[in-house]
């Protein structure tokens, strides 16, 4: 219970954070609203066994696959920034994507779970598993979500045992698929080449990556202090969305940066160490999953505002503004909570 | 229910590792933004935060010698744009245009960029305070007006084939402006403006206000009020003979300061588009390369004193209108020839066949020398930009013929600037001297020096003594020979005149001359040196001591005062009176002399008296002072 603790300071920080960093009242009122509905779903959740049941998941897995499409139907769907990504409900609007990213994670850790020691490991079904969800995003298209749910589909399919020959090839496939996304849609090039060289154009294509790093490179170790960042005036796009770690950046400088860097460290380690403190494999796959999915979520937000990694519109978990991702990650926090305290009760 | 397997813990913590991995690289990533690269990415990030309206700071002044400013700024305002704040560019384009008089496309293309800032100069600079006000009028977005220089010239034309101009810019692009452009650039202040990407001002962020650097000030050597009696003097040539071209160049002897420098034509350089390039890009004074004709038999009679190879006042020379060396003809320009004198005669009457002999008495090889010793065949080293250095006969193809015709100063061709350099060593005591136009760079705000030029001296080429004799002896060319027209009473003037064939494509142009004379003051202590050549005048009669001597003699009366050379009548040489000219006497001393007395004495001149009295107190002119036979003495009386 002590671990469950440290996710709630770590909660309580990027709650902290996420009023402050967002700066127009509006945002940050939603945002509280948004953070307030996320944790009565989130003890809601935390304390249903509904959601430990592989039917539910399978049941989901179908419906959150039914939204995918529902999405794309032209009066559903909202075109937001060129993807039609959103369904409208009234004031609020949801993004299936992240829906189905942990669908798709929970119905394949089932299934692996299921995976008897004389079988095969590698089955083509989990693969169908993972592609269909991928094709309907790739729709949209919003490649970012498509990214985040191959690679945690592939850290979990890792962690079932599947053979490190294959990743091998996941590797190389990984990469010709790579280049045939981007081949596929312009903008991904033009981004490609904006993360290699964002100066040539820094009015174009390189804005972005070019914005982030004019917002983090004055700050200097200790940020400019708090509310004091110029990036955030419309510079930067979205700084309260994808380019929040530019602004934290900004405001609190190397250290503050390194301290919301440890809380996703502690997050990620408190995670593992529930998953390894599991005793079912079904549980294990799920927080493992999970955990993974939303840390490399956070470390391509990281790496794309600093500038390692190309351009890629991701949130940072947590921390970014977006009431669907902020419903989502702490209902992901919810479910491995849930799955951790099975596992509690299996061992008493 | 199923167990979990080893491999899959192991697998997991493998994953963390990876975690771990990337945290590090993100950490490094952030040390190495945030900390290596904070400097550079500060100064860009404030460029790009900012948007400046710059408020210019002076190029830097160009001054004279005693400070008095020759070149200025005035103040311009300029339009600015920021195309981002602007929904209409084309609209607002046309409204400007319309304003301006300027062609809305062209204009368009200029406002229509992806800059945050545009300039919109040249069109819309130094635009006049209605426009301005007109332009506010029509509250176009993203328009602003901001303060900008505009380089001012309070004396025009004067100086500026020398000083150039500036671009739009205030770049320097030809002259003294070009040379020392770096110096001379201001860095420009500016308020920056906190804004959003938008350009909307932020509230809670104070606009800053960056300091900027004036330009350095140039300090010439040039005495305004030198420039201005010779470029007077030149332009009035100019109009009177129909000139092609003309230059002048004074310095002082003994520094190489030059004080006035000056070609014709000249040009506005705040309008130097309109002006062709071979004006404003050739400063004739260094620029200009042509046979120097007899100014130059200065060097040949030097290098003869100094070897002590002629005695000027006892060796006799007859010239019988030419000399033949090595089957060629030489003629003297006087046809009949000089006849029967003495060597100071040669030189009053720059008689050709005369300095051959001067020359052929020094030597081939030596002369070559002394010509190479007084500077010629290479540039100065004045520093001013675009110098010549003339073209002399190398020692192989100095055969007796080329050695005759240089002794005369034909079939060779030099500099201006190098015949100044030259005579101001022949007649100082024989120190060749740096010429050099420049003697200081300064801060303008703190007026700390930053470059500074002082005289130079480059070598010894005669000695003190030879050069009192070629003092004397040009002297008395002014006073007795060739020379006269430029002799001012009390002045001391001594020079020497110069007429030379224009040489076009190789050949010698019939009818075309280029006319000079180079003089200098007081003869027994020369002070300055004064060049004047004319090029191609048109006149029935084209001789350098007929058109440039008298101009010469003209600018030294003028400067005298300003550059305190003093009258000194003591060991002057008269005039020597030829038929023609005006029969002069000196004014006798009448202060203190009885009106009856006066009258007694019967001077042939007009006398008109002012005041009542006995006694004359004063009088105009002042005793010795020259005046013509017919001329008019006012005496001014007094009671008591």
């Amino acid at each position: 219970m002590s671990l469950i603790g440290i996710v709630f300071i770590f909660s309580a920080g990027t709650y902290w954070s996420s009023i402050h960093y967002e700066g127009e009242l509006p945002f940050y009122i939603k945002q509280s609203m948004y953070l307030l509905l996320a944790i009565i779903v989130f003890i809601f959740v935390a304390n249903m066994s509904v959601f430990t049941r592989e039917k539910t998941w399978i049941t989901l897995y179908v419906l959150s696959l039914i939204l995918l499409v529902l999405v794309l139907i032209p009066g559903i769907g909202i075109v937001r920034n060129g993807s039609r990504s959103w369904i409208g409900l009234g004031p609020l609007t949801i993004q299936p994507a992240e829906l189905v990213k942990i669908t798709t994670l929970m119905y394949l850790s089932f299934l692996l779970s299921k995976v008897k020691n004389s079988e095969r490991v590698v089955q083509i079904k989990h693969f169908l598993i993972i592609i269909l969800p991928c094709a309907l995003i790739m729709l949209q298209p919003d490649f970012g979500s498509v990214f985040i749910l191959v690679v945690s589909a592939f850290i979990l399919l890792f962690i079932a045992r599947y053979p490190i020959k294959l990743y091998v090839g996941f590797i190389v496939l990984g990469v010709v698929g790579l280049i045939v996304l981007i081949a596929s849609a312009p903008y991904r090039l033009k981004r490609i080449e904006a993360f290699i060289n964002p100066w040539e154009d820094p009015l174009g294509s390189g804005f972005q990556a070019v914005q982030s790093l004019l917002a983090i490179g004055p700050a200097g170790i200790l940020g400019h202090g708090f509310q004091e960042s110029r990036q955030k005036f419309l510079y930067l796009p979205e700084p309260q969305n994808d380019f929040i770690f530019s602004i934290i950046l900004e405001e609190i400088g190397l250290l503050g940066g390194c301290f919301v860097l440890a809380l996703f460290g502690i997050f990620i380690y408190a995670g593992c160490g529930l998953a390894l403190q599991s005793i079912k494999s079904s549980d294990f796959y799920v927080i493992s999953a999970l955990v993974g999915m939303v840390g490399f979520q956070a470390a391509l937000n990281i790496g794309v505002v600093i500038g390692l990694i190309p351009v890629t519109g991701v949130t940072l978990p947590f921390i970014s503004y977006g009431g669907t991702s902020l419903m989502i990650i702490w209902f992901v926090v919810a479910i491995v909570i849930c799955f951790s305290n099975q596992s509690e009760v299996y061992k008493e | 229910m199923k167990w979990i397997s080893t491999i899959s813990k192991k697998r997991l913590k493998l994953i963390i590792f990876g975690f771990v991995l990337f945290g590090l690289s993100v950490v490094i990533r952030l040390f190495y933004v945030q900390v290596i690269q904070h400097d550079k990415l500060t100064q860009l990030a404030k460029e790009n935060w900012d948007r400046e309206i710059p408020f210019a700071s002076e190029r830097g002044e160009i001054v004279d010698r005693n400070g008095k400013v020759i070149v200025t700024n005035k103040l311009a305002p300029t339009l600015y744009f920021m195309p981002a704040q602007n929904d209409n560019i084309e609209e607002a384009a046309n409204q400007i245009a319309s304003v301006l008089n300027l062609d809305a496309k062209k204009l368009y293309e200029k406002m229509n960029t992806r800059d945050y800032l545009v300039k919109l100069a040249p069109e819309a600079k130094n635009i006049t305070y209605e426009q301005a006000v007109q332009i506010q009028g029509l509250k176009i977005d993203g328009l602003y007006s901001g303060v900008d220089y505009i380089r001012h010239y309070p004396y025009g034309n004067l100086l500026s084939r020398f000083l150039g101009f500036t671009g739009y810019d205030t770049q320097g692009l030809a002259g003294i402006e070009y040379q020392y452009n770096k110096l001379l650039t201001s860095k420009d202040a500016a308020i920056r403006l906190y804004t959003d990407a938008q350009g909307n001002s932020l509230p809670h962020v104070d606009d800053e206000w960056r300091e900027g650097d004036q330009g350095a000030t140039v300090e010439l050597t040039i005495d305004l009020e030198v420039q201005e009696v010779v470029e007077r003097e030149l332009s009035q040539a100019m109009k009177k003979y129909n000139a092609d071209q003309a230059l002048a160049i004074a310095m002082d002897v003994n520094t190489g300061e030059i004080l006035a420098l000056s070609s014709y034509p000249t040009y506005d350089p705040s309008n130097f588009e309109e002006t062709d390039q071979s004006i404003y890009n050739r400063n004739l004074p260094v620029w200009m390369t042509y046979e120097p004709g007899s100014t130059f038999k200065i060097i040949t009679l030097s290098a003869a004193l100094e070897e002590d190879v002629v005695d000027l006042e006892n060796d006799m020379f007859y010239d019988k209108g030419y000399t033949i060396v090595e089957d060629s003809r030489l003629r003297c320009w006087k046809r009949e020839g000089h006849g029967s004198e003495t060597f100071l005669q040669v030189v009053e009457n720059s008689c050709n066949p005369g300095f051959i002999e001067m020359g052929q008495r020094v030597g081939a090889t030596k002369l070559l020398q002394y010509i190479k010793d007084f500077g010629f065949g290479e540039p100065t080293g004045s520093n001013i930009a675009g110098e010549a250095s003339g073209i002399l006969f190398s020692e192989e193809s100095f055969g007796p013929v080329e050695h005759a015709t240089t002794s005369f100063g034909q079939g060779i061709a030099v500099t201006p600037i190098q015949q100044v350099q030259a005579v101001a060593a022949a007649v100082n005591g024989g120190k060749l001297f740096k010429p050099y136009v420049v003697s200081r760079v300064y801060d303008s705000e703190s007026g700390n020096t930053i470059l500074e030029s002082k005289p130079e001296l480059k070598r010894n080429v005669i000695s003190e003594e030879t050069s009192k004799k070629v003092r004397e002896a040009l002297e008395s060319v002014v006073a007795n020979g060739s020379g006269r027209q430029a002799y001012r009473d009390g002045l001391r003037i001594g020079g020497k005149t110069g007429t030379a064939q224009k040489v076009v494509d190789g050949r010698y142009k019939d009818g075309e001359y280029i006319v000079s004379f180079i003089g200098f003051a007081p003869a027994d202590n020369p002070q300055v040196v004064v060049y004047v050549a004319i090029d191609n005048p048109k006149s029935s009669v084209v001789f350098g001591s007929t058109i440039a001597a008298p101009i010469v003699g003209q600018i030294i009366e003028d400067i005298a005062p300003k550059i305190n050379l003093e009258v000194d009548r003591k060991g002057q040489l008269e005039k020597q009176y030829r038929w023609g000219d005006p029969i002069t006497e000196r004014v006798p001393n009448l202060v203190g002399y009885t009106l009856d007395e006066i009258m007694k004495l019967q001077y042939p001149f007009n006398i008109e008296i002012h005041g009542d009295g006995k006694k004359v107190t004063s009088q105009l002119p002042e005793a010795e002072n020259i005046i013509q036979q017919d001329g008019t003495i006012h005496l001014y009386l007094e009671e008591n």
